[in-house]
């Protein structure tokens, strides 16, 4: 499945490079609107399981250890990833920081006087949200809760239709949660770090 | 934001109240699995016509590729080992 979603990604931004312009905004504009549709038909999953909320309310606040995780856990790669890099560390935990929410993360960045470390931040989280796509469906057969871990604000929407696909309501839910708390999250850490 | 609330919440309504008998909720699953690849391949789209990304890609692509990949490890490895202490009964129940 993970080969399926390599070759759409792949054809889409093949397709994205040569398409004429006008085509390929029009696409681009489609899609959050194809987002939001098919979060209804997620909706649907969710709601069809009662007695999934009974379970994520006995998890009470523990659930919030995964969005703990997936914040601590990109910050420690962010800070591994600039001494291998020989950069700031401080520049490195900003770019973590961006969590995968790549349209914000670099323009905070390059808002507070560091275009380069902007941009970067902006391809990694995008590369974050590609490699989303691509470990959900190898994660989810291993253990569900690390296949929130790659998502981190992207959980929340284009990321949570694969992760209800692959995992069960409960993950779907609790993803969901992890990536409003990463989505809340960001625009607080990465100035903190710039 | 809040339309991400909005239509999670009423497809949750229609779910819950139990509108969609069996072969619907089939349907609904098929129907999501094509509609996941569209936005995929639509997703991709938008990262190829960004000239933004294409044009920085040679230049800064391989430090940001690093990043995310120490990113996404670092997350995998803390999520897995804060939900085995925490969250072990969770995923038993």
């Amino acid at each position: 499945m993970s080969k399926a979603i390599l070759i759409a990604l792949v054809l889409g931004i093949g397709a994205g490079v040569i398409m004429p312009e006008g085509v390929s905004g029009f696409l681009d504009t489609a899609s959050s609107y194809m987002l939001l549709i098919l979060l209804f038909s997620v909706g649907i999953d969710m709601g069809v399981n009662r007695e999934v909320f009974g379970q994520i309310r006995r998890m009470g606040l523990r659930i919030l250890v995964i969005p703990l995780g997936v914040i601590l856990g990109s910050l420690a790669g962010g800070a591994i990833c600039a001494m291998i890099l020989r950069m700031d560390v401080k520049e490195g935990l900003a770019i973590t920081s961006g969590l995968g929410w790549y349209s914000l993360s670099g323009i905070l960045m390059t808002e507070a006087g560091n275009p380069i470390g902007g941009t970067i931040s902006f391809l990694s989280n995008v590369f974050r949200e590609v490699l989303t796509f691509l470990l959900v469906p190898v994660l989810a057969g291993r253990n569900v809760y690390t296949a929130i871990a790659p998502a981190g604000a992207t959980a929340m929407d284009t990321t949570l239709p694969l992760l209800s696909k692959y995992t069960d309501s409960k993950t779907a839910i609790l993803a969901f949660v992890s990536g409003v708390i990463c989505t809340l999250a960001m625009p607080v850490l990465v100035p903190l770090f710039c | 934001m809040a339309k991400i609330f909005i239509v999670l919440a009423l497809g949750f309504v229609v779910g819950f109240r139990g509108i969609l008998k069996e072969k619907g909720l089939k349907i609904n699953a098929k129907l999501q699995t094509v509609w996941l690849m569209l936005l995929i391949f639509c997703m991709g789209v938008s990262i190829g016509r960004n000239g933004d990304i294409i044009q920085a890609l040679p230049s800064l692509g391989g430090k940001a590729l690093l990043y995310a990949v120490l990113a996404v490890i670092g997350s995998i490895v803390a999520v897995y080992l804060l939900t085995k202490v925490f969250l072990r009964k969770g995923a038993k129940e």
